[in-house]
């Protein structure tokens, strides 16, 4: 039998190599998909309360996120036979203007982990092009994430774009350093998450 | 006492008439001087004259080459965006060093001519004969962190500490000796203080700050004292975590990102580190009302207390009500450390 618990150190260690292998192992054991993805999905929510509470910085949480990604790969055929699909489809992005994409690569992944199928349009997305990418892709839950005060107002536009297409049944979270609450309520998004652990809260809770 | 000589007196610890005044000004100086972004980046006339205007109207005790973290990527060869009104932007999606191997390849462009680098060496200088001896004169460059990160991609030099830490160490080499060389360059024309910015280092833990970053900044300042200048050293972002061995490098100023509690810094530093900072620039500098800035920078003073610097916890932001940074000026004037 597996180790599945292994495989979740694994994870939170950022041991890409340990994680696939013992992915391998547990599909070879006939393990069930379920378990295997319910095993990531609680490492990945550790690690982001790691983080959150400083314990753990920008690098582990880069290569926790990349283990994760790629065990997940190993697994995807499986859970699509077992008939299991993502919980929901997810486009995200960085605002128009601007460039920092850390802190939204890290909401990516954990909506990732959180077994989202998340469509990340980069940097510097133009309102037209998140509209696109939700309408093209039927995405449920469109995420914005804004570093600079000059490119909040993007989210707002964003907001207003999304509302203009006929898509405002997609759930919009936000987030950044300079975003608060109150200017989630402002613009009319439908959610707001201080940092990538509680991203995931905010978007099951929306769904 | 004029800017220069009030902060040198107070960089060697003699007394001064009131508190010395260091706010970082780039985009604001530029908007300031009714002078385009784009230009301020590329002519050092322009950067020399809106840097000239504002410390003047706010009797600021500096002047300062800073403008953009992308000089010395750009000179390597890295992709980087420019544009008429926003600071340039390097294009992380194809880095320099996307492929690791073109590490061995790279050279260090001759700081005094290169484009980029050689429009701030000039700056330096032009400065030199604009301001003479009236206020002091900063020079910039990247830390060799933040450097590494320009010239690799941030996210990806992030994975590298793991992934393959030899290369990392390779890699800090090539980005301190280039800041070496630039800041070299900048002293001799005319350079009083080399600024430091490391904003990646931020970003790492005290383990991988230790290991990989603290062993080169702190040969870079041992460099820069070693040819007679000054440092000031700036990391953007929560250096919460770190502050113990950043107060460790020797810095004569570590200037302070607003997440800094300033009483945690002072403790962690102990009394003789000059410490310069940090109201939150957006929300209070920016945001807030001329009496809650005045607050707001009191704290910071009296929690430092007497080896203190007046400045904001980063760049000065656009649109910046005039009133609220007349509010540091008052302050620093009016105050002795
Ligand atoms: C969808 O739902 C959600 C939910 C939660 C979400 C979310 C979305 N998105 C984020 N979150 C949340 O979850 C994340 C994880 O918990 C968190 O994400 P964060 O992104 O907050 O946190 C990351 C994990 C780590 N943090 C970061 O990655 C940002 C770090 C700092 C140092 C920073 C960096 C690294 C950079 N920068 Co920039 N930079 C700074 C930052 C300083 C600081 N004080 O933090 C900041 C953000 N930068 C700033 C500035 C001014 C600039 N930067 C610029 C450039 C850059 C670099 C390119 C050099 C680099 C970015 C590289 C990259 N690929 O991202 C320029 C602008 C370029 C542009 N057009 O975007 C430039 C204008 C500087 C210049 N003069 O050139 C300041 C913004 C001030 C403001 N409020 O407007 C700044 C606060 C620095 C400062 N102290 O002044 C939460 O916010």
């Amino acid at each position: 039998m597996p180790d599945l618990q292994e495989l979740g150190e694994a994870i939170k260690r950022g041991d890409r190599d340990q994680s696939a292998m013992l992915t391998n192992a547990a599909i070879a054991a006939k393990v069930p998909a379920q378990e295997i993805l319910d095993v990531m999905v609680a490492a990945m929510d550790v690690v982001g309360q790691r983080f959150q509470k400083n314990e753990i910085f920008v690098p582990e949480m880069l290569i926790a996120a990349r283990a994760m990604k790629e065990s997940l790969a190993l697994l995807e055929p499986l859970l699509v036979d077992a008939g299991i699909t993502p919980i929901a489809k997810a486009v995200i992005g960085t605002v128009e203007g601007d460039l920092h994409d850390i802190g939204k690569n890290l909401v990516a992944m954990m909506w990732k982990g959180a077994n989202f199928d998340v469509i990340d349009l980069g940097t510097n997305v133009s309102p037209q092009k998140f509209v696109d990418a939700v309408r093209d892709n039927n995405a449920q839950l469109v995420g914005l994430s804004a570093l600079l005060t000059t490119t909040m107002p993007a989210i707002k536009a964003t907001v207003a774009a999304l509302k203009a297409a006929g898509l405002d049944t997609a759930k919009v979270v936000i987030g950044g350093a300079p975003v608060t609450q109150e200017y989630a309520d402002e613009v009319g998004a439908d959610g707001y998450a201080p940092d990538a652990a509680s991203a995931v809260n905010v978007a099951r809770a929306l769904l | 006492m004029n800017g220069r000589e009030r902060l040198l007196a107070f960089l060697t610890g003699d007394s001064v008439d009131s508190l010395p005044l260091m706010p970082i000004t780039m985009m604001y100086a530029a908007d300031f001087a009714g002078v385009k972004y784009g230009q301020y980046v590329t002519d050092f006339r322009a950067l020399v004259e809106s840097q000239i205007a504002i410390a003047d109207a706010f009797d600021f005790d500096f002047v300062s080459c800073i403008s953009d973290p992308a000089r010395e990527a750009a000179d390597c060869g890295a992709r980087v965006a420019m544009f008429e009104d926003q600071p340039p932007a390097i294009v992380e999606t194809d880095a320099l060093l996307a492929s690791k191997s073109t590490l061995s390849t790279l050279t260090i462009p001759d700081p005094r001519t290169a484009t980029r680098m050689g429009d701030r060496v000039r700056a330096a200088a032009l400065f030199r004969e604009r301001v003479g001896d009236r206020k002091l004169i900063e020079g910039w460059i990247e830390g060799p962190c933040a450097e590494a990160a320009d010239l690799r991609g941030i996210n990806t030099l992030m994975m590298d500490f793991f992934d393959d830490p030899a290369f990392v160490r390779e890699l800090f080499e090539f980005t301190l000796e280039l800041g070496v060389q630039f800041a070299r360059a900048q002293v001799e024309a005319g350079a009083d203080l080399i600024g430091v910015g490391d904003a990646a280092a931020s970003l790492v833990g005290p383990e991988i700050y230790r290991e990989f970053v603290w062993p080169h900044e702190k040969r870079l300042v041992d460099e820069l004292h070693a040819m007679g200048t000054r440092v000031r050293l700036h990391i953007c972002g929560n250096t919460t975590s770190i502050l113990e061995p950043m107060g460790q490098l020797g810095c004569d100023i570590v200037d302070l990102d607003f997440m800094v509690p300033m009483d945690k810094a002072r403790a962690a530093m102990g009394p003789d580190q000059i410490l310069l900072g940090n109201i939150d620039p957006v929300r209070i500098l920016r945001g807030a009302a001329p009496e809650t800035v005045r607050a707001a920078i009191a704290q910071c003073h009296q929690q430092t207390r007497p080896r203190y610097i007046v400045g904001a916890g980063c760049e000065v932001p656009r649109a910046t009500p005039e009133a609220n940074l007349r509010v540091l000026t008052d302050y620093a004037r009016s105050t002795m450390p």
